[in-house]
């Protein structure tokens, strides 16, 4: 790391920490309260404006239903295959990892990775509820608890954004992707640099 | 995100906008479209050696 980027990143790490807390308390909320009102569509109301099929929502446990909080359909593109190994990063209640783990059936799994341990455990009593083989890991994105060449396909739902070292989360999904894999994720982009006022503030990190 | 995951060595980087994505609040709805925030569907491959 040169100087200049240990400045920055010296220099952001603080608020880092503060977004770290507050995206943590917004998903627990999202999934202990699902029927709160946020910034973001959620629940079966957003899964279905963006396509999910409603066979899965009526199969998959509520409670993963409920708390649901992506912004897109990673599904549409994962094509995932029987006996694939799948990385669901930001795995939050589940929803996706459960559908996900149904298209890599029995000889397949779903190994989930989210920051919130409590969250874990619940994707976790959803999937087996569901009949998929899930493990989830508490950790942080960037830097995943796998090894190098460890999944066939990576799906993500409205996470990477939240991370203040995007480049690094990348690096670390090409990382544990074994060669040939592939990677189907949905996320927010912004195309003009936010103001230092929307950065610097959490609850917006969070929204 | 497009640069990053190209940058990463990712090969057959695509990208297609989510369509029905907006923020339910309409003060945050306002303030995502003067910025241009969009969701969207990125797909890309590891090369295979």
């Amino acid at each position: 790391m040169t100087d200049v980027a240990r400045l920055h990143a010296e220099e952001q790490a603080p608020l880092e920490g503060v977004i770290k807390g507050e995206v943590l308390r917004m998903y627990q909320e999202v999934a202990e309260h699902p029927e709160g009102e946020f910034h973001f569509y959620h629940g079966r109301q957003a899964a279905e404006l963006f396509g999910y099929e409603r066979e899965w929502l009526d199969r998959a446990p509520p409670g993963a239903v409920a708390s649901f909080a992506g912004v897109g359909n990673p599904h549409l593109r994962s094509q995932i295959r029987p006996g694939e190994t799948v990385l669901d990063l930001g795995s939050g209640a589940g929803l996706d990892s459960i559908i996900a783990g149904w298209q890599a059936g029995p000889t397949g799994r779903v190994i989930g990775v989210d920051l919130n341990p409590t969250m874990c455990l619940k994707a976790q009593a959803h999937a087996a509820t569901s009949g998929v083989r899930m493990v989830c890991h508490e950790g942080r994105m960037e830097d995943i608890p796998l090894p190098d060449g460890a999944v066939d396909v990576v799906i993500s739902n409205g996470v990477i954004n939240l991370s203040f070292r995007k480049r690094r989360v990348i690096q670390e999904l090409f990382r544990v992707l074994k060669p040939g894999g592939r990677l189907s994720v949905t996320d927010i982009v912004s195309a003009k640099q936010l103001s230092q006022s929307i950065v610097n503030d959490p609850k917006l990190w969070a929204s | 995100m497009f640069v990053l995951l190209e940058d990463a060595g990712f090969k057959r980087v695509r990208s297609t906008i989510v369509p029905g994505f907006a923020f339910r609040k309409e003060s945050t709805r306002d303030a995502a479209e003067a910025y241009g925030v969009k969701a969207v569907l990125f797909t890309a491959q590891k090369p295979a050696t």
